[in-house]
């Protein structure tokens, strides 16, 4: 679904992806790992189109999108959570959500709502209310139910954890493991918290000050005691 | 007592034409967080297109929508050709750019236009009522910013391309990813702000004699009144052009009319002393 080969970017005279390749299939999650500062959303920048590549190619369902424009990203399948939630918070709770379904969504856009907010409850008594006023685990729903109504093919999800208690963020792991074995959703999700994203994740990616350290089954990395102690921290 | 209630109403009439103005700083600020300080020298264009159409076909108001079309046009352009190419420097940089704006189109209508006064006729008649002394001219002003703000309202509140650009306004980047085309919002917040301006300068210069630099006083009061609101706010915008409106025919009625200039700056410091955010200012905390 998506494929992404020896991508390279820099921030001036920083290397913040070194030659990063990864793949990411139909139906599967995808968990980049890594300390702060190894690239992991820089790596989700570049191939949304935020971060221009210096080098690399990016291709989805075997196109290359190297070089699309960001704002077009929605419209060929690929939704992007950026890292700190991003919600707009001086829109309605309903407003972020149509935003989410304007470009690439069902025919009916009550009913696309209404699926958001049976996915979402809390979401549902809100939705009228600013996003400002949201708990932060409410915004994570809000973000990621926003992101689904573009059905996209592609899901990138960066740092869904941060900040949430630990319930919420099983609650949204749980709900996006389910998404993906029922719809064949591809998600690259990037993550601090490894543990839990390898609990969840099909395949996992350990990048390094912007190298790929080990690419592996998401099991199989969970166990490599080595790999865990030197990059994972758990 | 009949004083009282006549400078009331020329101040509310007077006040919603600030806030159509200052309305107008705020559509621009809020896309480019930039301060225009060529808006009134854009809106002056308008209405000198303006005059000029009424002097050619007699139609008050083709003239209205010459001046319209031509403040969308001209916004448009202005952050197009000669705003955005700055806007990745430092923020000074597009703020000197716009007072560029600013002399420039005053140069440019005193070559095309001449630098005396020139009458323009009102829309309605300039006769006073018996009971108040205002016109049906006033009127019509009070009128048209209604209307307007109205078709403001609309558009933001309830169509698709307002949802847009109030997004584009307050998340750029989370806009893009949701695939709205940002850079195009920011050129329509600016060619609305042209036409927004473009309407105001119209109905300033509506029955009284106009040069290049006409709307000098109107800018005054209509960034005092958009900085009250507090600069990202519509209704700040509105309020704080009703307010400046009402200081400005009360001083001038009561004190001096040498003095409305002054105490517009006197409110504008208050305000800044005590709420810096200005009025309405929505104190989100903007974490993107």
């Amino acid at each position: 679904m998506l494929e992404v080969k020896d991508l390279t970017a820099t921030y001036g005279p920083v290397t913040a992806l070194d030659g990063v390749s990864l793949s990411v299939p139909q139906g599967r999650i995808t968990a980049v790992l890594g300390a702060n500062g190894a690239g992991k959303t820089t790596l989700l920048r570049t191939i949304s189109g935020l971060v221009r590549p210096k080098s690399g190619s990016i291709a989805l369902e075997g196109q290359d999108i190297t070089r699309t424009p960001v704002e077009t990203m929605v419209r060929r399948g690929m939704a992007h959570v950026p890292e700190g939630r991003g919600v707009i918070a001086e829109l309605t709770v309903e407003e972020n959500l149509r935003l989410g379904r304007m470009f690439r969504g069902g025919k009916d856009e009550a009913q696309d709502l209404e699926e958001v907010y049976r996915l979402f409850p809390p979401l549902d008594s809100r939705r009228k209310r600013s996003a400002h006023t949201l708990s932060g685990g409410e915004r994570q729903m809000l973000v990621v139910g926003r992101a689904l109504l573009s059905k996209p093919k592609v899901l990138l999800l960066d740092e869904p954890s941060l900040g949430l208690a630990p319930l919420v963020v099983a609650q949204i792991f749980s709900l996006v493991r389910e998404l993906v074995d029922t719809t064949g959703l591809a998600v690259l999700l990037v993550e601090q918290n490894a543990k839990s994203a390898l609990s969840i994740a099909d395949t996992g990616v350990v990048l390094n000050l912007g190298k790929v350290v080990a690419t592996d089954d998401a099991q199989r990395l969970a166990q490599d005691e080595q790999l865990r102690h030197a990059y994972l921290g758990f | 007592m009949e004083q009282f209630v006549t400078l009331t109403v020329n101040g509310v009439i007077l006040g919603s034409v600030f806030a159509a103005f200052a309305l107008t700083l705020v559509l621009i600020f809020r896309a480019t967080r930039i301060i225009n300080f060529g808006q009134g020298a854009m809106a002056m264009f308008s209405g000198f297109l303006a005059l000029r159409t009424i002097e050619a076909t007699g139609s008050w108001w083709l003239g209205l929508l010459v001046a319209i079309v031509s403040g969308f046009v001209i916004g448009a352009l202005v952050e197009r050709v000669i705003v955005r190419p700055v806007e990745s420097g430092p923020e000074i940089n597009a703020v000197i750019v716009t007072l560029g704006v600013f002399v420039g189109f005053v140069a440019l209508a005193g070559i095309l236009f001449g630098n005396q006064f020139r009458g323009f006729p009102g829309a309605f008649s300039l006769q006073g009522f018996d009971l108040v002394a205002i016109t049906p001219n006033d009127l019509f002003k009070l009128g048209a910013v209604v209307v307007a703000l109205l078709v403001l309202v609309v558009l933001f509140q309830l169509t698709s391309l307002g949802l847009q650009m109030r997004a584009a306004a307050f998340g750029q980047e989370v806009a893009r990813l949701l695939g709205v085309r940002v850079s195009n919002m920011l050129t329509l917040g600016w060619a609305l702000a042209g036409a927004f301006g473009a309407l105001a300068g119209v109905l300033i210069a509506s029955g009284s004699p106009i040069s290049p630099n006409y709307m000098d006083a109107v800018v005054v009061f209509g960034f005092v009144a958009a900085v009250l609101g507090g600069l990202d706010s519509f209704v700040g915008a509105v309020v704080g052009g009703l307010v400046l409106g009402l200081t400005s025919t009360y001083v001038s009625g009561y004190v001096s009319s040498a003095l409305p200039t002054l105490a517009a700056l006197a409110i504008l410091v208050v305000v800044l002393l005590v709420r810096p955010g200005g009025l309405f200012s929505s104190s989100v905390a903007r974490k993107v």
